[in-house]
């Protein structure tokens, strides 16, 4: 056997390397894609361009990320000459706006589910649950109805931050619920000995100590809100109003195909997105699945 | 009566139930009586109310256009005489129409044809503005609306359905309404005719006295009731004792008030409805004698004709109940009379349905239980009040709506009807689940019908499998090697092999969407590299569907990755040691211990994913959009394009619900299946 250590089974750390390096240029690739077309100055798909009878050398040249020249022009055009920055404002008001209502919605029905036993607790436990398996588009048309006839919160702002914040709402509660368990009762046990109120504990002493959960908690709600596109799409109508991600599916959508400011902007939206991510994710994975286990 | 029982025990805990006068007043019981009673009656009240202003709009609304069909009538007829002096005779005939010298109504006639206005008796229009004359800039909104009417005229001669308004009529401001409607010559719209007048504010209300009246009397019987019955019981509260009696007598108090309030409220609306009809063909005959007048001066001649041209609907079609000389016919009063009271009939008898659900909800002691509940674990209910509140609003009430919806017709076309018109019954889940012609034959033989529901099923499912095949596999396998001991740098793989889920999916979607472009994709240039091909992507059903694969497959590993790294890590080292030392193979040791460490976490996970993948939305959206010709479409996007490219909302429910029945009924499956094989290896 190639590569293998007869004594012990192991296979040889090389052909390990090998196969992480395969998958991590599989995975790379299209973010260096957005990253080169971004980079490039130019708004069209290739690379470089290829000769009329091309070898073997110039199809490597055209699949291999690097720009024939490098330029900043895609950010700044996205910036100064689209409406990119005005989106981007939408997006991060309603992803803010999102965020609070989101945390305060779910932090406090996690704790009445965590802490009060009361009629109806398994029942709405489960609702949420069973809520996650709807599917978006029947809900679609009722919801438009209610928003925009109902409430008239048509094109605005206010009716996307109540429907984000309600679509977050089962899965951060079914993960603050999972934090706020571990939490020992004989914390809030004493704290109403020494006399305070249900308020006071909520606010002063489980909040804080939950602050890890309540984090991942506001980056869910925040990347909910960040990341639709859907629902913006269906219920913003003026182009001023667009959030980031309507924004972008215009720049390559129907018959424009603006790959350039594509990529410029996916860059910018994604960067925060990703960082935030990458230094929450753990958190992430241990929410879904103490939810998948419990559900 | 198990649930009577049952509260008694749990009432009996508690304090007792306040006596005297007072525990009389407010008992739950007589509280629901009155509580019943005056949201029945209230609510009938509203509705009569209503009624009574439609009928007093609609009956002024029917003066002014019976005038102005005669009008219309007399400009086509003075226009099929002689065009050049339209304008003049028409001039003339608008001063001789009432309400022209004191102002109270104004009219204009317009002609499409070159945008004339033929006739204003409008007070701006005198001078260099007075007509004949184009119209000016400012009034296109009046040009619009004339052709707007010719539309509607030519729509439902096209489709011989009415469904487009041939008569406007405009709420302004000041309580200012404007009526137009077309006029003809021979069968063409040759041009408007419209009039503003003032309308007094209509504020009808049912018998205010005898709602009241009705309301305080069913509730002060209620209480009479309750001390007759209470008297042999008198340290008791009465309603553990003969909760069932006390509904009766509940029941028959909200039935018989309901009655008597509706019978009495209908009566006056016939009255009021035969008395307008009156008036109104008493203006119908004073039109009929002026405006002939008028027009014989112009030399022309009016005839409303035996059936009554002039009082029409807004769709122009006659009401049929006041003939062409002015008489109101019996029969036909009659019918529109009753058809009246039905509808209001039906909406008291919903009313009345209200009422009862309240009455069973305190005469039978849920109420207090529901409020000794609530009080009880007030601060509980506090917290968890506004996340479900925002659930039941934006979650669960949409979803009963779409339901609902489900079993309608709704379209785009006749969204503004009300959906109780529209139901259908079982009709769209007939014609989705029992359309089985897969194949539709052609010029080229049977090919594959890709709109039917069985197709979408079977690629979602093919869609669903394949993905979570592969995200399961590859991110075990990276999630293995990955957790080599002494394997350096696996920090930086880790990093950069979990990126593809933390980018948001639609770029991901638009990105792979770039780079399958058939001409300047990477991926062509790449085949091309080794002498292939360049593939046409998005026009073969296969290649398709690989690019939905390659796009989801390339997002959705790193979740299954991180997930099994996580629970890798947890197993415990002794239990390889203990393996080793009992000279396990490394295939042994994965065989027995890795993979049974690992199935707890990973078969929610692969739970979720079936769930998120079938729901995948955006990757098929973006990517491929369905093509070719909607054979890539999965369950979702095709829900979606129903209701938002067809605009077919009722078909379009009916296909979400049946998608969320085939995920309940994959979710109760496999937690079954879960739990079966976790009771056989115990």
């Amino acid at each position: 056997m190639i590569g293998a250590d007869k004594r012990t089974g192991q296979v040889s750390h090389f052909w390990l390397h090998l196969f992480l390096v395969f998958f991590t240029v599989i995975s790379t690739y299209p973010i260096l894609w957005v990253i080169v077309v971004g980079f490039s100055g130019q708004q069209a798909l290739a690379f470089a361009d290829v000769p009329a009878d091309p070898g073997f050398l110039d199809r490597l040249r055209a699949i291999m990320p690097w720009p024939q020249t490098w330029s900043l022009d895609n950010f700044r055009d996205v910036l100064t000459e689209q409406p990119f920055l005005t989106w981007m404002m939408n997006s991060a008001i309603i992803a803010a706006l999102t965020t609070v209502l989101g945390v305060f919605l779910a932090c406090t029905a996690a704790y009445a589910f965590s802490r009060f036993q009361f009629p109806g607790r398994k029942a709405g436990m489960m609702s949420f649950l069973v809520s996650q398996m709807f599917p978006g588009t029947l809900l679609l048309v009722p919801i438009y109805i209610i928003i925009t006839q109902w409430l008239g919160l048509g094109n605005s702002f206010i009716g996307l931050v109540l429907v984000y914040s309600v679509t977050a709402i089962p899965f951060c509660v079914w993960m603050m619920k999972g934090y706020f368990d571990t939490i020992p009762i004989e914390i809030e046990e004493s704290a109403i000995m020494d006399g305070a109120s249900r308020q006071v504990i909520f606010f002063r002493i489980i909040l804080p100590l939950a602050k890890p959960a309540v984090a991942v908690t506001a980056l869910f709600s925040f990347m909910t809100a960040w990341n639709e596109f859907i629902l913006a799409a269906t219920f913003l109508e003026e182009e001023m109003k667009y959030t980031a991600p309507v924004g972008l599916k215009f720049f390559v959508g129907g018959f424009a195909s603006q790959w350039g400011y594509f990529a410029a902007g996916s860059m910018i939206i994604s960067l925060p997105v990703v960082l935030l991510f990458l230094y929450l994710q753990k958190y992430l994975v241990s929410g879904l699945t103490a939810g998948g286990v419990k559900g | 009566m198990s649930i009577v029982a049952g509260n008694t025990a749990y009432l009996d805990r508690k304090e007792e139930a306040p006596r005297g006068i007072r525990g009389l007043l407010f008992h739950p019981a007589a509280f629901g009586v009155l509580l019943a009673v005056a949201l029945t009656i209230s609510l009938g009240h509203w509705f009569v109310g209503q009624a009574k202003t439609e009928i007093t709009t609609d009956q002024w609304n029917r003066g002014v256009i019976v005038e102005l069909m005669a009008l219309a009538d007399a400009a086509g007829a003075i226009e099929t005489a002689d065009k050049k002096s339209a304008s003049e005779k028409l001039t003339t005939m608008l001063k001789g129409l009432p309400g022209t010298d004191d102002g109270a109504a104004t009219y204009r006639v317009l002609r499409l044809s070159g945008a004339r206005l033929l006739a204003s008796t409008q007070p701006n229009d005198v001078d260099d503005m007075a007509p004949p004359r184009r119209l000016s800039r400012d009034e296109k909104w009046l040009f619009d609306l004339g052709q707007s009417l010719r539309a509607s005229v030519q729509t439902q001669r096209d489709e011989g359905i009415y469904r487009r308004r041939q008569i406007e009529v405009e709420e302004l401001d000041g309580g200012l309404v404007r009526v137009s409607l077309p006029y003809f010559v021979g069968e063409k719209v040759t041009g408007i005719v419209q009039s503003e007048r003032r309308r007094t504010a209509v504020a009808a209300t049912g018998n205010r006295l005898l709602a009241a009246g009705l309301v305080i009397g069913a509730y002060l019987l209620a209480i009479g009731a309750l001390a007759a019955v209470g008297r042999e019981r008198r340290d008791k509260d009465v309603t553990r004792h003969k909760p069932w009696a006390l509904f009766a007598v509940g029941l028959v108090l909200l039935t018989l008030s309901a009655a008597v309030y509706s019978r009495s409220e209908m009566g006056d609306l016939t009255a009021a409805y035969t008395s307008l009809t009156g008036q109104l063909a008493g203006e119908f005959s004073s039109v009929k004698d002026r405006l002939g007048y008028l027009a014989g001066q112009a030399g022309v001649s009016l005839d409303p004709t035996m059936e009554n041209r002039w009082d029409v609907d807004l769709f122009r079609r006659p009401f049929g109940v006041i003939d062409g000389d002015g008489n109101v016919k019996g029969a036909a009063l009659a019918d529109k009379v009753s058809e009246m009271t039905d509808r209001l009939g039906s909406a008291l008898r919903w009313n009345w349905g209200v009422g009862l659900i309240i009455l069973v909800f305190f005469a039978l002691g849920y109420a207090r239980r529901l409020r000794r509940t609530v009080q009880e674990h007030r601060s509980a209910y506090f917290y968890v009040m506004p996340a479900m509140l925002g659930m039941m609003v934006l979650a669960f009430f949409p979803f009963g709506y779409g339901i609902l919806l489900s079993f309608s017709g709704q379209t785009v076309l006749n969204v503004s009807e009300p959906l109780a018109d529209l139901m259908v019954g079982f009709q769209n889940y007939v014609s989705i689940l029992g359309d089985f012609s897969l194949f539709e034959s052609t010029a080229e033989g049977a090919v594959i019908n890709y709109q039917n529901f069985y197709w979408t099923l079977f690629i979602t499912v093919c869609w669903t499998m394949t993905n979570v095949a592969f995200g399961v596999t590859v991110g075990v396998l990276l999630a293995l090697t990955l957790n080599t001991k002494g394997l350096k740098y696996t920090n930086i793989y880790r990093v950069l092999l979990i990126l593809p889920w933390a980018i948001p999916n639609y770029i991901t979607a638009l990105i792979w969407k770039g780079m399958f472009h058939q001409q300047f994709g990477v991926i062509n240039q790449g085949i091309q590299m080794f002498g292939g091909e360049p593939i046409a992507w998005f026009d073969g059903v296969f290649s398709a569907f690989m690019t939905g694969l390659i796009t989801n497959g390339w997002l959705s590993f790193p979740f299954m990755m991180v997930i099994t790294l996580g629970a890798l890590q947890s197993i415990p080292a002794d239990l390889y040691e203990a393996a080793t030392i009992d000279g396990a193979t490394r295939w042994q040791q994965f065989r027995h211990v890795t993979l049974p460490s690992l199935k707890p976490t990973l078969i929610p996970a692969i739970i979720i994913s079936v769930v998120w993948t079938f729901n995948m939305f955006n990757v098929i959206y973006l990517v491929s959009g369905g093509s070719p010709a909607g054979a890539n479409e999965i369950l979702i996007t095709k829900s979606y394009k129903i209701a938002f490219e067809e605009y077919r909302y009722g078909y379009a429910a009916a296909y979400s619900v049946v998608i969320f029945f085939i995920l309940m009924f994959y979710g109760v499956f496999q937690t079954r299946m879960t739990k079966a094989t976790e009771a056989a290896n115990a």
